[in-house]
């Protein structure tokens, strides 16, 4: 989850938000270093009692910063294009869910082997326990086994959503009438928290997501207990 | 028309660059396009003798440019053939 006041990305949770965060990291590095080198320059050219009225071309120079910022571009581009790829591969899922988003709450179906669906509505400010999230816990979690590929179907039943989980580096827009796939691999076990992300309502701000990775048994126990309770 | 251009870019040889990435640009827009014309599934120039070719797609067939972690040849195809 996010912490207050925080400035970068939540501790990534799966490979694909890795590379994100250090594709950010590259990015954001030669960002820092061009804009100091351009408020040097501005800096200097502004505190300077030198004055030049003689040069009127340079070839040189023209070359040269017109070479200089293309590699930085392609340097940009490529790490990024390699990425948008990456996350295009739905390689082989173990496990398909659809999440529908609601006015206001998500419902999600586990239907590879049986019947399996519930809702997730936020647990109310009041009802919280201590050490739980304002206005990020659900009463029932979306639980997945760790370390295993899983395509999510996203779509909406009345208006638009968007299923978005920051650590794990997926959104995806819940839109009704048609389904959205998305897939994701989780690298660790815990809890993840996401929020709706396209503006639906009155209570909007008040249907979050929270993914919980757990190891294969007690995945396995848990959606055994949640189909007897249904 | 060329022998106009090679003669300034002897005297503002700094156009070079300019001329190598405005090219390139426009060379790999190009080739989206023709790759969009001739590639995707949902276009049909013959509609004799291939009318539908969104009928014909097999499971590992690539349709991306370029795959980072997979080799779509390698896919399992535990589906019924029709």
């Amino acid at each position: 989850m996010a912490h207050p006041s925080q400035l970068g990305f939540q501790d990534a949770a799966s490979p694909v938000m890795e590379e994100l965060l250090h594709f950010h990291d590259h990015t954001l590095m030669i960002v820092f270093l061009i804009s100091t080198l351009v408020l040097y320059i501005i800096v200097a050219m502004v505190t300077t009692k030198l004055t030049n009225k003689f040069i009127l071309d340079s070839q040189e120079i023209e070359i040269i910063w017109t070479l200089l910022p293309a590699m930085i571009l392609i340097l940009i581009a490529l790490p990024s294009l390699r990425i948008l790829y990456l996350m295009d591969e739905i390689n082989d899922p173990h496990l398909t869910i659809k999440a529908m988003g609601h006015q206001w709450y998500w419902s999600y179906e586990y239907t590879d082997y049986e019947d399996l669906g519930f809702d997730s509505y936020m647990v109310p400010t009041q009802d919280l326990n201590p050490g739980q999230f304002r206005l990020l816990e659900t009463d029932h979690r979306m639980v997945i086994p760790v370390d295993s590929p899983i395509r999510v179907l996203v779509s909406a039943d009345d208006v638009l959503h968007s299923w978005a989980v920051p650590s794990l580096g997926i959104k995806m827009d819940a839109v009704p009438g048609r389904l959205n796939q998305t897939a994701f691999i989780t690298s660790r076990p815990g809890v993840f928290y996401g929020q709706c992300s396209e503006i639906c309502g009155a209570n909007h701000s008040f249907m979050p997501i929270v993914v919980e990775a757990v190891p294969l048994e007690h995945f396995e126990n848990w959606s055994s207990l949640m189909l007897e309770d249904a | 028309m060329l022998l106009t251009i090679r003669k300034q870019l002897k005297s503002h040889p700094a156009l070079i660059p300019l001329f190598f990435f405005i090219g390139g640009g426009a060379a790999m827009s190009l080739m989206y396009l023709a790759r969009l014309g001739l590639r995707n599934p949902d276009v049909s120039w013959d509609r004799k003798n291939n009318p539908e070719p969104w009928n014909k797609l097999s499971p590992n067939h690539q349709y991306k440019f370029f795959t980072v972690n997979m080799d779509y040849s390698k896919l399992k195809k535990d589906r019924p053939d029709f």
